[in-house]
């Protein structure tokens, strides 16, 4: 079992281990906000939204994405065989060499599959294509944002010693 | 041309994630991480969904913003640090996995608990008389 577990697969990027927590914890981000967010916009209008976007998105922020060091090493603890050392339970896949992989990704795709569940039998693939300009759209401006977001690491600025 | 509002709203939320996440949890560690998801997530919540910038029907199948944040990180992380698109593939593939049992559970849940049965429509048919 401890063999298993903490075999590390190269061409995977991540040990089983690392499979059974990233498969969890974006089971239960997703499943929370599938089912508390939409009852607390019920209960308290867009405050209970605010409030939802602080206790659930924050929340398991801490769960999945924590990253190493309150104020000790901000920089991450580097582990003994390279990257740094991970406690959320999402990894970040080659040891933190792969792009970010948010849990927004569960999220959203839980959101698609408890719709299509709750959509009619003989309408569901009509739905589905139906969404699919939709979803492309909010991918495409996530891809603007994050990559121009992404262009101040090449602004060539080096302000206090930041990189 | 409401593809085009999906589109902005999207950019500022990632925009909003990944610049603001990062520099968050490095000055002021996991409370830095908490407080980002109470400022950023509920302004972006509040523009995007309950102002209505995605494009959402009810009826239909709900677009989250949370498809722009995971764009959005794959994105920034490809144009800033020079990483591997395919590398972060495993892992968005166990991401999917789990947010697709989730919505499969939460459908469960939602159908077959009392809590969820909406008092101000139909949700079981009259039982006719040969029940």
């Amino acid at each position: 079992m401890y063999e298993f577990l903490s075999h590390y697969v190269s061409w995977l990027g991540m040990s089983p281990a690392n499979v059974i927590t990233t498969v969890f914890g974006s089971f239960c981000v997703t499943f929370v906000v599938i089912i508390c967010w939409g009852r607390l916009v019920q209960d308290f209008g867009p405050i209970g939204g605010m409030m939802a976007a602080a206790f659930i998105i924050g929340t398991f922020w801490v769960l999945n994405h924590k990253l190493p060091g309150f104020g000790i090493h901000p920089e991450g603890i580097p582990h003994p065989d390279g990257g740094l050392k991970q406690f959320g339970l999402i990894y970040q896949g080659f040891r933190g060499a792969s792009p970010w992989v948010d849990m927004g990704t569960a999220i959203g795709f839980g959101l698609w599959v408890t719709c299509l569940c709750e959509s009619e039998k003989g309408q569901r693939c009509k739905s589905a294509i139906e969404s699919l300009p939709r979803v492309g759209a909010a991918i495409l401006g996530g891809i603007i944002g994050g990559a121009i977001t992404g262009l101040v690491g090449w602004s060539g600025a080096n302000l206090f010693g930041y990189r | 041309m409401r593809y085009l509002s999906t589109v902005i709203g999207g950019a500022v939320c990632g925009a909003l994630c990944f610049g603001i996440w990062p520099e968050m949890w490095k000055s002021y560690g996991i409370m830095g991480g908490w407080l980002t998801a109470a400022i950023v997530i509920s302004i972006c919540w509040y523009m995007n969904h309950w102002l209505g910038l995605f494009w959402n029907q009810s009826g239909q199948i709900w677009v989250d913003q949370g498809w722009s944040v995971a764009s959005a990180g794959v994105s920034w992380g490809l144009v800033r640090f020079n990483s591997h698109f395919a590398q972060a593939l495993p892992v968005v593939g166990c991401c999917l996995v789990g947010g697709a049992l989730a919505g499969y559970a939460a459908a469960y849940v939602k159908r077959n608990n009392p809590a969820f049965a909406c008092p101000s429509k139909p949700t079981v048919p009259e039982a006719g008389p040969h029940v």
